[in-house]
C-alpha cells in the first residue's frame, strides 16, 4: 500500500482498524461515483465485516472492491485467527459478488485491473507471499468469469489461487508416470466458467480440485454443484483442501504440506484416488 | 420561521403522521412508535432544510438523508411521496410482495432513498462515506443521518463517530431521534444513553439539543452552520408514538399491531389535533 500512498496521497484513505466502518465507508464512496478499493486482512475483511458487504456492497450492488489480504493459511504463523479458510465461501453467498482468487504475481495484476474496469461488487483473495509465476506470462489468457487451459487431459484437476502452480508441478510429475490429467485454472470463482468446467469434464471419469481453502463451501463445492447440476453422469468429484474445523497453524509452507496442498502430496492424493 | 412556514411545517409533519397511521392500520402491524418519534425531524428537514429535487433524486449537489434506523421507514415513506418523489398511492404497497415501500427503505426500489438501510449501526459509517466523497469531490452537500438512541448499542456507531472527527467531517449532521425507547425496555437500562452528549462531545463533535417536535427549534437547530472542521451531533429529545396519545412514551407501541378499536382511537386523535389547530 505504502506505494500507492506516496504516489497519489489524495486518493489514499485511512479508516483505521475498522473493518465495518471502513466498507460502508467505501459504500458511501461508491454510490457517489468513487471506485473504492478497501483492503483488511482477509479473515477480518470478510467475517467481521460480512454483513456490511452483504448489504451495503452486495444487495445494494455498490461499485466495491473488496480485497482480503494474507488470505488462506498464509497468515498462520500469526495463529488461527488469522487464517483465511472460508472467506470464498461466505463471499460466494453474497449477491452479485464477482470472486478473483489470483495466485502468481500475473494474476493478481490481472484481477487488479480488470476489478476496477468491472462495474459492481468484488472480492480479491489475496496471497501474501510472492510464488513464480505458473506460465510465462506471454502464455497467459486472464479474462474475468473465465477459466484458463493449462494442461489438458481427460481426467480433470480444477485449481484456484495459490496452489495452482503446486498442482501443475504435481500434474507434471505424474506424465512422467504416465498419467496425464488436464489443468484448468479458475482464478474467477463466481461467477463460476461453467462452459469451460462442463466442456473439459465433458469426457471425465474424475474431476479433482484443489484449493487453499476450507472444502466446504469454497472452488470444490462450486465445481460439485455445477457438474451435478448439468451432467446427466456426472464424474466423481474429489475436493482437496483444508478439511473443516482445522486449526493447525506453522510456517506456510510447511502447513501447506500438511494440509496436503504441496506438489508431492497433491500428486499421492490424485495417484492414491485413481489407483483406487 | 415566520406563522405560515411553520403551519405548513407542521402541516406536511400531520400528513405524514396519517400516513404511518393508516399504512400501520391498513397493513395490520408496522413500526408505528419509532416512525411517529422521527416524523417532526423529517418533516423539518425535508420542508425547511435539506437541498433536493423531487425530479431529480440522483442531482450530485443534493443533501443525503441517510435513515439509519431502517424500521422507521415509514416516516420516510410518507415524507418523500409529500416531497413529491413518488405517487402517494405507492404507500398503499407497504410490504406487500414486490413492494416498492418494503419494511426497510431500499434505494434499488425507490426515488429519494440515498441508501438501504435495516441492520442498525450502517447510517453513519455510509454517511462517513458519503461525507468524504463530497470533500473529496469539492461539493458543498451534507449528509443528513437520522439515528436512534437504542441503535447507539452497535460498536459500528463509535467507530464512526471517531472517524467523522478524525476527518474533520463538518458536512455531517447527525440527528439522534432520542425517544428513550428501544424494543424492550428503556434506552437508560440496556444501555446508558443518558451520556450521549458527553460521549460525542469527548469524541471531537459539536453537541446541539433540540426538542425533537418543536418545528422551530429543529428548523434553526438543523440549519445552523456546524463549527468547521467538526461534525455536528443534533440530540433531537422526542416522544415515541407522538400523536397518539393512548400510545405515547410505551415500548408496546415500538410495533404496533392495532385492532379495529384503536386503530379508530388513533384516527381520531390525528382529527382531534388537526380541528383544535388548523380548524376544519
Amino acid at each position: 500500500m505504502s506505494p500507492f500512498k506516496e504516489k497519489y496521497p489524495n486518493r489514499y484513505l485511512e479508516v483505521g482498524i475498522c473493518e465495518q466502518t471502513g466498507v460502508d465507508v467505501a459504500a458511501g464512496l461508491a454510490v457517489n461515483d468513487y471506485i473504492p478499493i478497501i483492503s483488511a486482512i482477509a479473515p477480518f475483511i470478510s467475517m467481521r465485516a460480512y454483513e456490511q458487504i452483504r448489504n451495503d456492497v452486495g444487495y445494494s450492488q455498490t461499485n466495491v472492491k473488496v480485497i482480503g489480504s494474507s488470505s488462506g493459511l498464509s497468515h498462520s504463523p500469526a495463529g488461527s485467527s488469522h487464517q483465511a479458510n472460508e472467506d470464498i465461501a461466505l463471499m460466494r453467498t453474497v449477491p452479485n459478488m464477482v470472486i478473483l482468487n489470483p495466485g502468481d504475481g500475473y494474476e493478481v495484476e490481472h484481477s487488479l485491473r480488470a476489478s476496477v474496469d468491472y462495474v459492481g461488487p468484488v472480492y480479491i483473495r489475496m496471497p501474501r507471499h510472492a510464488t513464480s509465476d505458473v506460465l510465462p506470462s506471454d502464455s497467459r489468457s486472464f479474462a474475468l468469469g473465465r477459466g484458463e487451459v493449462i494442461l489438458t487431459g481427460k481426467d480433470l484437476v480444477v485449481s484456484s489461487g495459490t496452489v495452482t502452480g503446486a498442482t501443475k508441478e504435481a500434474l507434471e510429475m505424474l506424465r512422467g508416470e504416465g498419467i496425464k490429467l488436464a489443468l484448468l485454472n479458475m482464478t474467477t470463482v463466481a461467477p463460476l466458467d461453467e462452459e469451460t468446467l462442463l466442456a473439459m469434464a465433458a469426457d471425465a471419469r474424475q474431476v479433482f480440485t484443489v484449493e487453499e481453502h476450507s472444502t466446504i463451501g469454497g472452488l470444490g463445492d462450486a465445481v460439485a454443484s455445477c457438474l451435478t447440476g448439468y451432467m446427466a453422469s456426472a464424474p466423481k468429484v474429489t475436493k482437496l483442501g483444508i478439511p473443516p474445523g482445522a486449526i493447525n497453524t506453522g510456517p506456510y509452507h510447511e502447513l501447506l504440506d500438511y494440509y496436503g496442498l504441496s506438489s508431492t502430496r497433491i500428486a499421492e492424493s490424485i495417484r492414491r484416488v485413481l489407483r483406487a | 420561521m415566520t406563522t405560515l412556514q411553520r403551519e405548513d411545517t407542521e402541516k406536511f409533519a400531520y400528513r405524514v403522521r396519517r400516513h404511518i397511521v393508516e399504512t400501520v392500520i391498513k397493513y395490520g402491524e408496522g413500526h408505528a412508535g419509532p416512525s411517529l418519534s422521527c416524523t417532526d425531524i423529517l418533516a423539518v428537514l425535508y420542508c425547511d432544510v435539506m437541498r433536493y429535487d423531487p425530479m431529480n433524486p440522483q442531482w450530485k449537489s443534493r443533501d443525503r438523508l441517510l435513515l439509519s434506523g431502517g424500521h422507521k421507514c415509514l416516516a420516510l415513506y410518507g415524507t418523500l411521496a409529500e416531497a413529491g418523489f413518488f405517487d402517494k398511492s405507492v404507500l398503499s404497497e407497504y410490504n406487500k410482495l414486490n413492494s416498492h415501500v418494503p419494511a426497510h427503505p431500499d434505494m434499488k426500489k425507490l426515488p429519494g432513498i440515498d441508501f438501504s438501510t435495516g441492520s442498525l449501526g450502517h447510517g453513519l459509517p455510509l454517511a462517513c462515506g458519503m461525507a468524504l466523497a463530497a470533500k473529496m469531490a469539492g461539493l458543498d452537500y451534507h449528509v443528513f443521518v437520522v439515528m436512534g438512541d437504542g441503535e447507539h448499542g452497535e460498536g459500528t456507531v463509535w467507530e464512526s463517530a471517531s472517524l467523522a472527527a478524525a476527518k474533520k467531517l463538518d458536512n455531517i449532521v447527525a440527528i439522534l431521534d432520542r425517544n428513550c425507547l428501544q424494543i424492550n425496555g428503556t434506552t437508560f437500562t440496556v444501555h446508558d444513553t443518558a451520556l450521549l452528549e458527553d460521549r460525542y462531545s469527548a469524541f471531537g463533535w459539536e453537541v446541539r439539543i433540540a426538542d425533537g417536535h418543536n418545528v422551530d427549534e429543529l428548523k434553526q437547530t438543523l440549519s445552523a452552520p456546524p463549527i468547521p472542521g467538526k461534525p455536528t451531533m443534533v440530540i433531537c429529545n422526542t416522544i415515541k408514538s407522538k400523536g397518539m396519545p393512548f400510545a405515547e412514551n410505551k415500548v408496546a407501541y415500538h410495533h404496533w399491531h392495532p385492532d379495529a378499536e384503536e386503530g379508530d382511537k388513533a384516527l381520531a386523535a390525528l382529527e382531534i389535533y388537526a380541528n383544535e389547530r388548523w380548524g376544519k
